[in-house]
């Protein structure tokens, strides 16, 4: 049961080519900017196409290279929360919700709606725009539009970083909270590794297109598989200093990165 | 969204509709495909001949290239009359015209012109090679048969290679008219008919001898692929008649004999 | 205003109104294909929509004479047919503008439709909804400023469109003259007074379609 992930997928310059599986929990998957991350949940999604490997929920096949089999991200029941949350710009809450229930009845997809604005704290803003509404309440709508389909996973690509702190801290409760009460595997992409280690149940690192550890945060933390995870979570802003690393020398910078 | 849809369907409706509306084409009248310099006098003979024969004449003005261009594609032409003989000719090659009905109708004479309120001392052609002469308009001689007319004019004079760099190509008759007419440039060369649309703005210094250029003739004949070559041939005939010639002489057109 | 001013005006309008609901009905899904799909000869798709707005209008003009004359390699099929020919007759001018407007049509719509954030296409497909959903409901409204403009410009072309007019649908008053083909043929006959009257009314009217134009266009950028 869970998500089964094998992926290979060549592009410019990288490949990624990593295998792992998870359970009914909120597993995060982390590492460096370019590291592989965002690709491998467009990968699952159906969003791109794999060289080779397979995707496959509780058992059943959304792709396989070896026989074949390709479902279309339409009919894969995955919810999707982007980076920039992509709301639809010219919908109101209320129509970005329910362009979310495309497989629900019609007779059903309002009152689904109103559920999920009600869940979503989101009473009262049902006709407002995207713009027209704050950093948190975007994240809300962004979560009931991918939940009201009934997905049996969710895939969360750092919808958390254009946060400022407080708001992150209290998203993340929420994460949690949405995540338990649905009891659907959720994945969730992020390079701040507070956060991973804050609500994850597990942590896959990434090390350019490689796994470099899969383990519990506290293993992660108290254990690195080796001396690239070690310097990932020794510092906070790891992707700060990386880049600073880089602006003063480039080859060092690149032996910090391996 | 809405908005878009309404338009589209605003868009299919006018698809739909807007053709029912269209004109039907009468069944009985020629269409005449004509030099646009012969356009004043052929609308004139256009009136004679749909009073004295009861069928309607439609004419088609242009540039002579473009008409030939048009017959040769297939347009529903029954007669051409043409500015120069090259343009005949070529559909004479091809097989497109009633080679018996073909005759010259009218003549034209090339006249150097220069704005109304010009204080210039050029008296002729000669006096182009003056220093005070700075710009002169003439069709492109590789397109427009003026300019040709022109170039041999300048040749027969012998001042073409004095005044060659003071030349400014345009791209049909009129606009060298224009330019004059405006005073861009210090003179230009047309003809005579040309010039004399627009009398008031510009001034004709002199005419260039017969003898100084080929004949400016214009040819007539009937398109090969006309449906109502009786009708067609009348016209002709009705061109070349007094009162045709007396029509065509009232707007400053010439006969070569 | 005169008789023949107001024919004129009135072909130059419903020309203009057929070949633009024409160039919506093609141009939008051609855009849409060019902006969205990947194959073969794409690029030589676009280059070929694209020709007429650099090719002198004369030659677009010729070359429809050749396809679509009566000697021409499609007119000739037609005429076997039906015993029609569409030159010297206001479809031609419906056609001139057409294929000359067309490319304003499909550079603005594509760009409109490719500047759409991809994520959002994206996020309609994990949202369980099929590309032609997803073009309908999300990427044509996101692009609708840029389309509406296209709308505007091509509708401003094909009424001032005269080289390629010129030569499929000749120069017949009463019949095929448009407005930019009576100036034409009014200045060809001396007669400047009516010439310039419509002159100023054809600049007024194109002043007009422009400024919409440009305030949707300004909208998206």
């Amino acid at each position: 049961m869970g998500l089964q992930v094998r992926l290979q997928k060549k592009v410019k310059g990288f490949a990624l080519d990593i295998e792992w599986q998870i359970s009914n929990e909120l597993a995060v998957l982390f590492g460096f900017s370019g590291a592989g991350k965002s690709m491998t949940l467009q990968l699952i999604a159906g969003l791109i196409k794999p060289d080779k490997g397979q995707v496959s929920l509780d058992d059943i096949v959304y792709f396989d290279s070896s026989i074949g089999t390709n479902i279309p991200p339409q009919e894969r029941p995955f919810g999707y929360v982007f980076q920039d949350l992509a709301l639809f710009p010219h919908m109101t809450v209320l129509q970005n919700i329910l362009y979310g229930a495309a497989n629900l009845p019609n007779n059903e997809k309002l009152n689904r709606a109103h559920e999920m604005i009600r869940a979503f704290k989101l009473t009262g803003l049902e006709d407002r725009y995207s713009h027209e509404i704050s950093g948190g309440q975007k994240q809300r709508v962004a979560f009931a539009r991918a939940l009201i389909r009934q997905p049996r996973m969710l895939l969360l690509d750092e919808p958390f970083s254009a946060l400022d702190r407080p708001l992150r801290l209290e998203m993340r409760r929420f994460l949690r909270e949405v995540r338990d009460n649905f009891s659907i595997p959720a994945l969730l992409v992020t390079h701040d590794f507070e956060e991973a280690v804050a609500i994850s149940d597990k942590i896959i690192v990434y090390e350019h297109g490689k796994i470099a550890q899969i383990d519990s945060p506290e293993k992660v933390k108290g254990n690195p598989a080796n001396i690239y995870v070690s310097q990932l979570v020794a510092c906070d802003d790891c992707e700060g200093i990386y880049e600073i690393a880089q602006q003063a020398n480039p080859a060092d910078a690149e032996k910090l990165r391996r | 969204m809405k908005k878009l849809g309404r338009l589209c369907l605003v868009s299919a409706f006018l698809c739909l509709v807007v053709p029912l509306l269209a004109f039907a084409g009468s069944t009985k009248d020629i269409t005449v495909s004509a030099a646009i310099s012969l356009k004043n006098a052929f609308e004139e003979i256009g009136r004679l001949y749909e009073s004295r024969y009861g069928t309607k004449c439609v004419f088609n003005f242009g540039a002579s290239g473009d008409l030939m261009k048009q017959i040769a594609g297939g347009a529903p032409v029954d007669v051409f009359a043409s500015a120069a003989q090259k343009d005949m000719d070529e559909l004479g090659r091809q097989g497109l015209i009633v080679t018996a009905t073909r005759a010259d109708f009218a003549a034209n004479s090339v006249v150097l012109i220069v704005p109304a309120g010009a204080k210039t001392s050029l008296k002729s052609f000669e006096g182009l090679s003056a220093v005070e002469i700075k710009k002169i308009a003439i069709g492109n001689p590789k397109t427009v048969p003026a300019g040709r007319y022109a170039e041999e004019v300048f040749s027969s004079y012998q001042i073409l290679p004095f005044i060659k760099t003071k030349f400014i190509y345009t791209e049909n008759v009129r606009q060298v008219l224009d330019y004059v007419a405006r005073g861009e440039v210090d003179a230009g060369v047309v003809y005579a008919t040309d010039a004399a649309t627009r009398s008031k703005e510009i001034k004709i210094l002199s005419t260039a001898p017969e003898a100084s250029h080929k004949p400016v003739v214009y040819p007539i004949a009937v398109v090969k692929e006309t449906k109502s070559e009786a009708d067609a041939k009348a016209f002709i005939s009705l061109v070349l008649s007094q009162d045709g010639k007396k029509i065509l002489q009232k707007h400053g057109f010439k006969f070569n004999k | 205003m005169e008789g023949s001013v107001l024919f004129s005006l009135r072909l130059s309008l419903q020309v203009a109104s057929v070949s633009t609901a024409l160039i919506m009905l093609t141009g939008i899904p051609l855009a849409y294909v060019l902006a969205r799909r990947d194959f073969r000869g794409k690029e030589l798709l676009d280059v070929l929509c694209t020709l007429p707005l650099v090719l002198p209008p004369t030659v677009t003009g010729y070359y429809l004479i050749v396809l679509f004359g009566r000697n021409g390699f499609i007119g000739r099929l037609i005429y076997a047919w039906t015993g029609w020919s569409i030159m010297f007759t206001w479809y031609a001018a419906v056609l001139a503008s057409y294929i000359v407007a067309l490319p304003l049509m499909i550079k603005t719509t594509r760009a409109a439709l490719e500047s759409v954030d991809k994520n959002l296409i994206k996020a309609s497909y994990t949202l369980g909804h099929s590309d032609f959903e997803t073009a309908l409901k999300v990427i044509l409204p996101l692009a609708k400023r840029g389309i509406v403009a296209g709308t505007v410009l091509s509708f401003a072309r094909a009424m001032g469109e005269f080289g390629a007019t010129l030569m499929l649908a000749g120069n017949l008053p009463g019949r095929t003259d448009t407005m930019p083909i009576a100036i034409y043929s009014l200045a060809g006959g001396g007669e400047w007074s009516k010439a310039h009257f419509m002159v100023v009314l054809m600049t007024a009217m194109s002043g007009v379609f422009l400024y919409i134009a440009n305030k949707y266009t300004k909208r998206i950028i």
